[in-house]
């Protein structure tokens, strides 16, 4: 809305430039918004080669890969807003999808972890493997919070902890660190089942609680004294410390947060892969923090959308998926990759000092 | 006053510690084992036969996680050898050059201790630097040749099933576990040269990549970690753009290892395919894992190439008794399968299709 208006103002003030501001501002708003166009440049690219890339299957393909990857940017792009950031997220995610599938191998299955174990209820694994996942968070903001680390020290050590713990738990039962599969219905069901289809395809179930997950997330960010509390404390914690905000409270429960997303993740992760070993998780926080610096939450700190963050998410992944679609080198992909995170930060930079 | 004091009490306790140790070791076998990473499933196969075949061996030993860092790793071995280790066992990190496998064998060498690779290989010339050392391992280049058998044998035997739209090619796609790896490289050539050069005797035509405009011909993992996760997002977004309505369905899919096939599988079941009955299109792997032996049961998955862990820990472990009893470390190898010039043993690999 906000935007809206600004923009209906921008245009009326443009009309009452002189033609050498008017083209500075046209210039303005290109270099602002370059990213968006050439996102849309690059999707009408592909989809005159690769007609299918805009068909029903590919889009909801592209919406259920962006969906897996929400929950987890959702939690980063806390920690960025507190000018901080999370390295133990990925790992996070990978302890969190090993316990959920050893404990939801299906019964008989040959290798299964803990052969004794009848079939756990799925609620209570999603709330066990969410608790874990806050715990971590919780610790990573304790130590934030009252030793005056910055996360990226905390979370580099944390990572390792759980790291270590994951390769235990993977040697536990009957399992010698192999890969957790044979999953129980129950469980890939509730996760790669759908109720819904769209022209014949089917919408994966989790492509529906990563959703509702973005809605609270929204509910909480914008509408909760907690929200505010955060933004605050990330545009400058002395300040809210003044004006009466608990600022070690608040990091602790961002962190907290964040943890129970990456339980989600992790949850989603277990299933929707289907096979689960130590390396599961390994590198997700990256592509997360990726996915938010792209989507405009700025590790200036105090500065993010939600929408910001589904805009990164979903960027990425178009940008895989075309890639792949247009089997562009392999190589190549790296550096395009790397060029557009680059730039889109130049760019969100380039907008924050505008504004101050 | 404080500041220096404290270093000093350490110092002086460490000389007066490593004079009590200073006797340990000598006469004992002590051996340190470095595996290049705990995560990897294979390994924790060999890791977990061979802690037992040395327990058995009554012989003191010691695993180290190098974590995929090569830095670590030679760190490792170093603090190994002042440790007082009398063996190394070293799955080497780096295998794109020689340098970090020489800088081992030079460090075990002015030791003046026995030490053998295993698993990932060194290149015959490191080997063959320094007399008390040699390589237990596979042949890198046969699993792909076999997975080329493999492949062939089971799309020859069953060619009309395969051949989804009737257009007489298979498609195929292939995923890599890692670039710049030589496992990973030689799957990748052998695989579709070898299945290709036995369709053609079979007057078949080869295999076609999926993509065309593809000209790696293959699909590789991004972070170079052979993962289910990498094998499942191309698969999901593969399946979106080719499908059997559209008459170009992908007919094989083969994989670098056993784990980027369950993540394939993963992905072909949510789309309706290799549920256990019903459609099924056939998806090779490499390993043997657990995971994929219980797949391939269950008429999920079609064959993998067995990498055989036991038979690996069981050679290392005869080349450790070799150091204990102070026998040649060659010694009684002559029934493995043992390189012509140089002590490299090779493991053989087998097709595993569930029967």
């Amino acid at each position: 809305m906000k935007k809206n208006t600004m923009m209906r103002r921008g245009f009326a003030e443009y009309k009452t430039l002189d033609p050498a501001a008017k083209k500075r501002m046209r210039r303005e708003f290109f270099i602002n918004n370059a990213l968006y166009i050439f996102l849309i440049i690059v999707i009408i690219a592909i989809a005159i080669s690769r007609p299918r890339f805009l068909s029903p299957p590919s889009l909801i393909n592209i919406l259920s890969l962006s969906a897996a990857n929400l929950p987890i940017a959702l939690g980063i792009a806390g920690a960025i807003i507190l000018t901080g950031t999370d390295l133990s997220a990925g790992r996070a995610v990978g302890l969190c999808a090993c316990v959920a599938a050893s404990l939801l191998q299906a019964t008989g299955y040959a290798n299964k972890m803990f052969p004794e174990l009848s079939t756990v209820p799925v609620y209570l694994v999603v709330l066990l493997v969410v608790a874990i996942g806050a715990l971590i968070g919780a610790i990573n903001g304790f130590c934030t919070a009252k030793f005056n680390l910055h996360p990226f020290i905390v979370t580099l050590a944390t990572q390792l902890i759980i790291y270590g713990s994951l390769l235990m738990y993977l040697t536990l039962g009957t399992n010698n660190g192999q890969s957790i599969s044979g999953l129980d219905e129950s469980y890939t069901g509730f996760i790669n089942g759908s109720f819904l289809s769209v022209g014949g395809t089917a919408i994966p179930n989790f492509v529906w609680y990563s959703l509702i997950i973005t809605v609270i997330m929204w509910f909480v960010w914008n509408k909760t004294t907690f929200g505010k509390n955060m933004f605050a404390v990330g545009s400058n914690p002395e300040a809210a410390h003044v004006s009466g905000v608990n600022v070690t409270r608040t990091i602790i429960l961002v962190f907290t947060l964040a943890g129970a997303l990456y339980g989600v993740t992790g949850f989603i992760e277990g299933a929707r892969i289907g096979s689960n070993s130590a390396a599961t998780g390994l590198n997700y926080e990256l592509d997360a923090i990726a996915a938010c610096v792209i989507g405009g939450v700025s590790f200036v700190g105090g500065i993010g959308k939600i929408r910001g963050v589904i805009m990164g998410v979903v960027l990425l992944r178009i940008i895989f998926v075309g890639l792949t679609f247009l089997a562009v080198n392999q190589n190549l992909q790296y550096i395009i990759k790397g060029l557009i995170i680059l730039i889109a930060c130049a760019i969100d930079m380039r907008k924050y000092l505008v504004r101050k | 006053m404080k500041k220096i004091f404290l270093p000093i009490i350490a110092l002086v306790s460490i000389l007066i510690f490593s004079g009590c140790m200073a006797d340990e070791g000598g006469e004992n076998t002590s051996v340190a084992v470095f595996y290049y990473t705990y995560s990897d499933p294979y390994i924790s196969t060999v890791r977990a036969s061979l802690d037992r075949e040395l327990e058995a061996l009554g012989v003191e030993y010691q695993d180290y996680d190098s974590n995929s860092s090569q830095t670590t790793q030679s760190e490792q071995v170093q603090t190994a050898i002042t440790k007082g280790a009398t063996m190394l066992v070293v799955n080497i990190v780096e295998t794109g050059s020689d340098d970090a496998a020489q800088g081992i064998v030079e460090q075990a060498r002015s030791a003046g201790i026995p030490l053998v690779f295993f698993n990932r290989e060194v290149s015959d010339n490191v080997i063959a630097s320094y007399e008390k050392c040699a390589f237990v391992g596979t042949d890198a280049a046969e699993a792909g040749h076999m997975q080329g058998e493999l492949i062939a044998d089971y799309i020859l035997k069953n060619y009309d099933a395969t051949d989804l739209n009737g257009d007489g090619k298979i498609s195929y796609v292939l995923f890599k576990g890692q670039d710049g790896n030589a496992e990973a490289e030689f799957r990748t050539q052998y695989a579709v040269e070898d299945a290709n050069k036995l369709l053609r005797e079979a007057g078949k035509p080869e295999l076609s990549f999926y993509n065309p405009n593809n000209r790696d011909k293959y699909l590789v993992d991004k972070n170079g970690t052979w993962s289910a996760s990498a094998a499942n997002e191309y698969m999901t977004t593969i399946l979106t753009e080719y499908t059997e309505s559209g008459k170009n369905m992908v007919e094989a899919i083969i994989c670098n290892n056993d784990g980027m096939a369950e993540g394939a599988i993963t992905a072909l079941n949510t789309a309706g395919y290799n549920n256990g009955s019903g459609k099924t299109i056939p998806v090779f792997g490499v390993d043997a894992t657990e995971a994929a032996v219980a797949l391939i049961r269950a008429g999920k998955m079609t064959g993998t190439i067995k990498q055989d862990a036991e038979g690996m820990a069981k050679a290392i472990a005869h080349l450790t008794d070799n150091v204990k009893s102070v026998r040649d470390l060659m010694d009684g190898t002559q029934d493995m399968h043992v390189d012509t010039n140089v002590s490299k043993i090779r493991i053989p690999y087998g097709i595993y299709t569930g029967e």
